[in-house]
């Protein structure tokens, strides 16, 4: 297994506020990996470092070996945590601009999703609601045949029904070799896809495991462990 | 990739100003049948329909403004930066497909402002006399100038586009070092804003306290032939285009170091 994100003392600062303190990790290819910890904990800071919206106070953070730009961007998938559709496009123009720009993108995949959950590719998406919104997110950055899947936060918005079916989704649309990454402290929803944890506190990595490694050794599910590790 | 960003950027501007320009162009329409109809000065319909003539007018060149601004506040600095700065384009390229796109609307702008301003104003006889008159122009400038009179021309328009350019990346200059506070951002970018002109002057009066080019002022003065002082014009042009293109290009770097390196979309 070759290495698909890496951390070597990463650290980012808002001012005086410390984000994410001396990370150092590594996350190996052809794995769902969940990104756990408590709201405020350092996990969107890590993902949009990856994704070059922020720029490491020191340290760095590397995808497939390379610093974040315009090559990993090609190869990384993110669903941010934002809705950030415009308010003028409609579905197919949206899908249209990811087929423009991104060599990856499969628009047949796009449009079967929409039909299994009732979007119209005509809608405009000023008239969406939110989740609805959050949908259209989230089956864009599915079509693509990425190495890296970013999810920040993937189902927090959603009712539970389509909350079953991103989490198919997302197993069922990534290749063997590609990675995704889900940021969550809805940890139950997702733990049964998980193959790999990594626990972040007050922007500190406080645990990494498989899973498999979680329920032989302490006998216990990944929620449980981390209501231990995160009581307050 | 920056024909393809340049063909969204149209397309999310062009649904705007299209509609716009066709309103104007109809209403100046409607105005003149109208008071072609009824020549009695000041008819109501007339009135009404000059009216709302002018109200477009008026809402196109507000809305070239709010536009410049818009597209690049809201397209890159509020979330929709989250998919714009994500695609696998070049920070910089962001900037010059909506500066060019932003200079497309306000010349547009303009030449529809002006064909709408014929369309009302325009006598039988009038485009006859007009062509004559350019031609007239052309033939008296290019006797007195000869070739010069392309040079010249050229550095108007160079100067023309240039400034255009500039007063419009000073605005993203702003809004960007803006984006750097973390509270009142719209109040430090209007702060940006004064600052950067205020600066932009104060450097313009600088560089032309130097000796030289105070000297080439003292010349203008002194005479009063245009021709004679037709090489002395061409260069304070010239002096001018390049000063506000390094200006310009000054913005376009913190803008661009800003998106690059300084970005923190909430």
């Amino acid at each position: 297994m070759s290495t698909i994100l890496e951390c070597n003392d990463l650290t980012k600062k808002f001012g005086k506020k410390t984000a994410v303190s001396n990370v150092n990790l590594k996350i190996e290819r052809g794995q769902i990996v969940g990104l756990l910890g408590p709201n405020g904990s350092g996990k969107t800071t890590i993902i949009k470092l990856a994704n070059e919206l922020l720029t490491p106070t020191s340290g760095n953070i590397l995808i497939g070996g390379m610093k974040p730009g315009i090559e990993t961007k090609k190869i990384v998938s993110y669903l941010p945590e934002k809705t950030y559709l415009n308010d003028w496009m409609c579905v197919h123009q949206i899908i249209e601009l990811f087929s423009d720009f991104y060599n990856d993108f499969k628009p047949t995949k796009a449009y079967e999703m929409l039909k299994n959950l009732n979007i119209d590719a005509n809608d405009r998406l000023k008239t969406m609601s939110k989740g609805t919104k959050e949908k259209v997110q989230l089956i864009l950055v599915m079509s693509r045949e990425a190495e890296l899947y970013l999810l920040d936060e993937p189902i927090g918005g959603v009712d539970p029904a389509a909350r079953d079916y991103i989490l198919k989704t997302i197993l069922s649309n990534y290749n063997e070799n590609a990675t995704v990454i889900i940021s969550t402290h809805l940890i139950s929803d997702i733990e049964n896809i998980l193959d790999y944890v990594v626990f972040i506190n007050q922007g500190q990595i406080v645990l990494t495991s498989s899973v498999d490694d979680i329920r032989a050794e302490n006998g216990k599910s990944v929620d449980v462990l981390f209501r231990e590790v995160f009581k307050c | 990739m920056l024909r393809k960003l340049l063909k969204y950027e149209i397309k999310a501007t062009g649904r705007i100003f299209l509609p716009l320009f066709l309103a104007l162009l109809v209403f100046a329409g409607i105005t003149r049948v109208i008071s072609d109809i009824s020549p009695e000065t000041w008819s109501t319909p007339a009135n009404i329909s000059m009216l709302i003539y002018i109200i477009i007018m008026v809402g196109m060149f507000v809305m070239t403004f709010t536009m410049m601004i818009q597209r690049f506040h809201k397209n890159l600095l509020t979330d929709e930066g989250y998919l714009m700065l994500t695609l696998p384009v070049k920070p910089w390229k962001h900037i010059v497909s909506k500066l060019l796109v932003s200079m497309l609307w306000i010349i547009t702008s303009g030449i529809a402002a002006f064909i709408s301003i014929l369309i009302i104003s325009l006598e039988k006889g009038d485009i006859a006399e007009i062509t004559e008159g350019f031609a007239t122009f052309y033939h008296l400038v290019f006797e007195q100038l000869g070739t010069s009179a392309y040079i010249l021309s050229f550095e108007i328009i160079l100067g023309i586009f240039i400034s255009l350019a500039s007063g419009i990346l000073v605005i993203y200059t702003s809004i960007a070092i803006g984006h750097l506070f973390r509270q009142h951002k719209m109040f430090a970018s209007f702060g940006a804003f004064i600052i950067l002109s205020n600066l932009s002057q104060v450097l313009f009066m600088l560089i032309s306290m130097i000796p030289g080019i105070t000297h080439l002022f003292n010349i203008n003065d002194a005479s009063h032939d245009f021709i004679g002082m037709l090489p002395i014009i061409q260069l304070i042009i010239a002096y001018g285009i390049i000063f506000i293109g390094l200006l310009s290009a000054a913005y376009f770097a913190t803008t661009n170091f800003i998106l690059s390196k300084r970005l923190n979309l909430e």
